[in-house]
């Protein structure tokens, strides 16, 4: 099947430091990653703050241009940001992200804030758009009458769910979701994930589910990545990554996620901190903290490889799969 | 850190610039300092001779040019009223402005300073309420008013303190509180506000959680923190210690640089109201620097940036 | 219970007049590791903090919180400031925020020195050196005087403990202290907090929002729900068999790392506003199995035999959250 979106080797450079005369340096936030997203699917992105899955989803979405690489959307290259091409392809592709409070206006009603897409893209007329936010309403599980209602009168789980609508509005083909539900107590958690469960179900948009939470993620996916400073280590089915995880740091972070229940597993805590993106180790960028690594490591960028299972790892050892450590 | 200085220092100098460049410009427009400085009714050859003699017949920027030139020669140019140095005129008149300045600085810090942090440790209590309401009224009655009503008191009223004029020290007792007090209520708002900020960091809950009395956790963890916003408007007040009493100056007849730059505008007295404001644009400026120094200090997280 | 080290007994917290806190009992033995979890605002911190007197003056506390034979609750400064860093040291989520931006950290750690053990000057700094060893501060000698934001999160929160362990405390109150760290960076904090209680003996309190943290922790186990804790159990027994339908949902939420893939079973509906409390148990609006009987009143904490307590009057139904066992249809 021909994917929704493909990113073809992306890059995103910054400069930091340096001031009026100064030259800074250049830091690699995302660094030739390539990812696909199929029609009504849902791919997941993993990984520590720092790993560069937020710059990935906003590259997705055009929202930044693409230092190096290519993105393509139903076949055809991301206008540049800020033109008219891409504003109206913002209908298509929507963005919901952690905090719920700071993506509403406070001054709004909800209701006047999920038809706004609406009047933006001059869908429907008036009775028309008003019976679409009703739907939209009822989709995200809020009731009618909170309608009427301003973000503070809301509480946290139900203005992720007003965002939600809002995003929904357009009816896109992509919704990319940047810790979604971060900031929601566990309960409401999981009323959210069910219900983007069902909109998905429902309307077959396809999601791109940026989070730290590796359960969550599993939970939703259709595919799963796995970043670490900028590059995708390991990449493939949701349930055979997380259960027998190819790349050492993968490893590390199922081992380092506590579940109620599995009391004394074994754990790899890895020493250190990720290296500051400005300053990437040669090699493997994983190699310092690696309990595995290998000379070679230090030395040689590993290529991506892919196993018999259909996954994407980069990493020396799964080049040689006998030797990947279950 | 060398880096940093120059750049500041750089700007420094542009500000002073442009602030002479916009003064020049603004007094050029607003007005001919012959007829402002002769008379109106002057015969028509004793105006030209006056434009003559002082460079005004020439265009607009080679006046600008030649003012400049001047300036770098250390050359600030004469009263057009009394043809005596500007400089010599505007020096005069610093210790009286100072008289009055100084003594009014002193009072804001130690008034409002000390307010802003009370009511801060005792939010919306008595004490709180009462010293925000005196700060409001502080700095919302302008001076000019606060001056009036305080010479109609103690002055009319009670005879205990002169009007105006500058005959001893307790002439300056008046226009001293009307300079203070409303600096002494921006100044306990702002460190009011500061202090509030601070006393909501976590650090400080973790102070208290470490067993440090409350009376150390202000002296050592707050007022550090929020000594560095304060230092900030402390630092606009230290530099308006040469400028900041042109109103009061007035209001009380004190023969300061305030009220010369009054005379000098009235009368279209261009070197000297060019050099009071060169002389405010430096202390300023220089104000700014140390502030921007001090933050250095204050900060470690500053001084991380500039190096 | 003569080895309690903490005793909390009916400990109500209320903000102008709205009550956060709702009767809290909890005992905490020496040496031992206690977990509290619940969602935000259920009141597990708050517990803490009005224990060590860390309230705003405008919360209104009562009930009692001894310490050893104590009272702590209306206790004079003099002695509270004794107690807090002293014997009882607490800890909090965001380890950047939680250090003074304008000290550098050896500063930070001498004054908790000096405060509770008297140690000055030379003294202080080499006793500062070997506590930033113990917590796996690379580099200790030089490393004690730089500024907070020089070091990552992970390490602020090292030395935020390190700066607890100074006054030697018999319980370390731990509030969400990996909430705000990367997983890698929570696993290595956790781990740290494992190897200095054995190598202390120092009770822990682990307060987090995160049952699989909690779990992995702690002996015994509390879940708060509105200002009471609704269940309290060894943690293997608790997470095995929880008995509180709200434990039981809670756990029935949690999306899980193996095995197949199933809907998750939510709780429906929200946490009641604490100025709009249900008169009987909080959670009946939520609760599937709830009956009339269940608005009479707060249902009493009770027994249910080797150490697990729970506030229902229906304890202990498994499959209260059914829906658990639907399997999900994400596959393509």
């Amino acid at each position: 099947m021909m994917p929704l979106l493909r990113l073809d080797g992306v890059s995103r450079v910054y400069r930091t430091g340096g001031g009026m005369f100064g030259r800074g340096s250049l830091v690699r936030a995302v660094d030739r990653v390539s990812l696909d997203v199929a029609p009504g699917q849902t791919l997941g992105i993993v990984g520590e703050s720092g790993c560069g899955k937020s710059t990935t989803g906003r590259l997705a979405l055009g929202l930044e241009a693409p230092d190096e690489g290519s993105v393509r959307f139903r076949d055809a290259p991301l206008p540049a940001p800020g033109t008219a091409p891409w504003r109206a392809m913002r209908r298509d592709m929507q963005l919901v992200f952690q905090d719920p409070l700071g993506a509403l206006d406070r001054r709004l009603t909800i209701a006047a804030q999920i038809a706004e897409p609406l009047d933006i893209h001059g869908i429907g007329g008036k009775s028309e758009r008003q019976d679409r936010v009703a739907a939209l309403l009822r989709d995200v599980g809020l009731r009618p009458d909170q309608a009427a209602q301003h973000p503070h009168e809301l509480s946290g789980g139900q203005r992720q769910r007003a965002v939600l609508a809002r995003a929904l509005a357009t009816d896109p083909a992509l919704l990319v979701c940047d810790e979604p539900i971060s900031a929601l107590d566990v309960s409401i958690q999981a009323q959210v994930v069910n219900m983007l469960a069902d909109i998905q179900a429902a309307r077959g948009v396809a999601l791109v589910f940026i989070s730290h939470d590796l359960k969550v993620v599993r939970q939703v996916s259709h595919d799963v990545a796995v970043m670490y400073l900028g590059r995708v280590v390991e990449r493939g089915d949701p349930d055979i990554v997380f259960a027998t995880p190819a790349h050492p740091y993968t490893q590390a972070l199922i081992s380092a996620v506590p579940v109620p229940g599995h009391r004394q597993r074994a754990r790899i805590v890895l020493q250190g901190e990720p290296p500051n993106p400005a300053n990437r180790p040669t090699g493997c960028a994983f190699h310092p903290r690696c309990p595995q690594a290998m000379p070679r490591c230090a030395a040689e960028d590993p290529a991506v490889t892919t196993l018999p299972d259909g996954r994407a790892v980069a990493c020396h050892l799964a080049e040689t799969p006998s030797r990947i450590a279950a | 850190m060398f880096r940093f200085l120059a750049i500041r220092f750089g700007r420094a100098a542009l500000t002073i610039v442009l602030v002479v460049t916009f003064a020049f410009i603004v007094l050029r427009l607003s007005g001919d300092p012959a007829v402002a400085i002769m008379s109106p009714e002057a015969p028509p050859e004793a105006l030209a001779a006056f434009r003559r003699a002082w460079g005004l017949d020439q265009p607009i920027w080679v006046q600008y040019f030649r003012y400049f030139g001047a300036i770098a020669q250390g050359e600030l140019g004469q009263s057009m009223r009394d043809g005596r140095p500007a400089i010599v005129l505007v020096l005069e008149r610093i210790p009286a402005t100072l008289m009055l300045t100084i003594p009014a600085f002193i009072l804001k810090v130690g008034l409002g300073v000390p307010a802003g942090i009370q009511a801060a440790l005792h939010r919306n209590s008595f004490t709180d309420r009462a010293v925000m309401t005196m700060a409001v009224a502080g700095f919302t009655v302008p001076s000019f008013v606060l001056g009036l009503i305080l010479v109609l008191v103690f002055a009319v009223q009670l005879g205990w303190l002169p009007s105006g004029g500058q005959e001893s020290w307790r002439s300056a007792i008046l226009p001293v509180i009307t300079m203070g007090l409303g600096g002494a209520g921006v100044l306990a708002r702002f460190t009011r506000s500061a202090m509030l900020e601070v006393l909501g960091q976590p650090f400080i809950r973790t102070a208290s959680a470490k067993g440090v009395p409350w009376p150390q956790v202000v002296r050592g963890h707050a007022l550090p923190n929020a000594a560095i916003p304060t230092v900030t408007i402390v630092g606009f007040m230290v530099g308006s210690l040469i400028a900041g009493a042109v109103v009061v100056e007035s209001v009380f007849s004190w023969p300061g640089v305030g009220r010369l730059l009054v005379v000098a505008v009235g009368n279209r007295d261009l070197a000297v109201v060019q050099c009071i404001l060169l002389l405010v644009a430096c202390t300023m400026v220089a104000a700014n620097l140390t502030v921007d120094l001090l933050y250095g200090v204050l900060d470690p997280r500053m001084r991380a940036r500039k190096s | 219970m003569t080895h309690n080290l903490v005793t909390i007994r009916g400990l109500g917290v209320a903000f102008n007049g709205v009550p956060a806190l709702r009767g809290i009992d909890l005992d905490v033995g020496k040496g031992e590791a206690v977990g509290l979890v619940g969602e935000s605002g259920s009141g597990k911190s708050v517990t803490w903090l009005a224990a060590l007197g860390l309230l705003p003056a405008t919360a209104k506390v009562s009930g009692s919180v001894t310490l050893g034979h104590e009272e702590l609750l209306g206790a004079p400064p003099a002695r509270l400031d004794a107690v807090r860093g002293g014997r009882i040291a607490m800890i909090f989520q965001d380890p950047v925020s939680a250090l003074n931006p304008v000290h550098r950290i050896g500063k930070q750690i001498e004054e908790a020195l000096r405060l509770h053990r008297g140690i000055t000057g030379a003294a202080a700094r080499a006793e500062a050196i070997r506590l930033l060893e113990q917590v796996g501060i690379p580099d200790p000698r030089r490393r004690i005087d730089i500024f907070p934001h020089e070091m990552s999160g992970g390490q602020n929160q090292r030395v935020v403990i390190a700066m607890a362990l100074a006054g030697q405390p018999e319980l370390l109150v731990a509030d969400e202290p990996t909430t705000a760290l990367d997983a890698t960076i929570q696993a290595q904090i956790l781990d740290l907090l494992r190897r200095l209680r054995a190598e202390t003996g120092m009770a822990l309190v682990l307060i987090s929002h995160d049952l699989g943290v909690v779990a992995d922790m702690c002996d015994r186990v509390g879940v708060t729900y509105a200002g009471r804790i609704v269940e309290q159990a060894p943690a293997d027994r608790l997470f095995a068999a929880p008995a509180h339908p709200y434990t039981a949902g809670l756990l029935a939420a949690l999306p899980e790392l193996d095995g197949p893939r199933r809907r998750l079973a939510a709780i429906p509906g929200f946490v009641p506003e604490p100025w709009a409390m249900p008169p009987g148990c909080a959670f009946a609006p939520r609760c599937p199995i709830a009956s009339a009987l269940c608005d009479a009143g707060p249902p009493p904490r009770a027994s249910i035999g080797d150490g697990h307590e729970v506030a229902c009057l229906q304890p202990s139904t498994p499959g209260v959250f059914a829906a658990a066992s639907t399997p999900m249809t994400v596959r393509a």
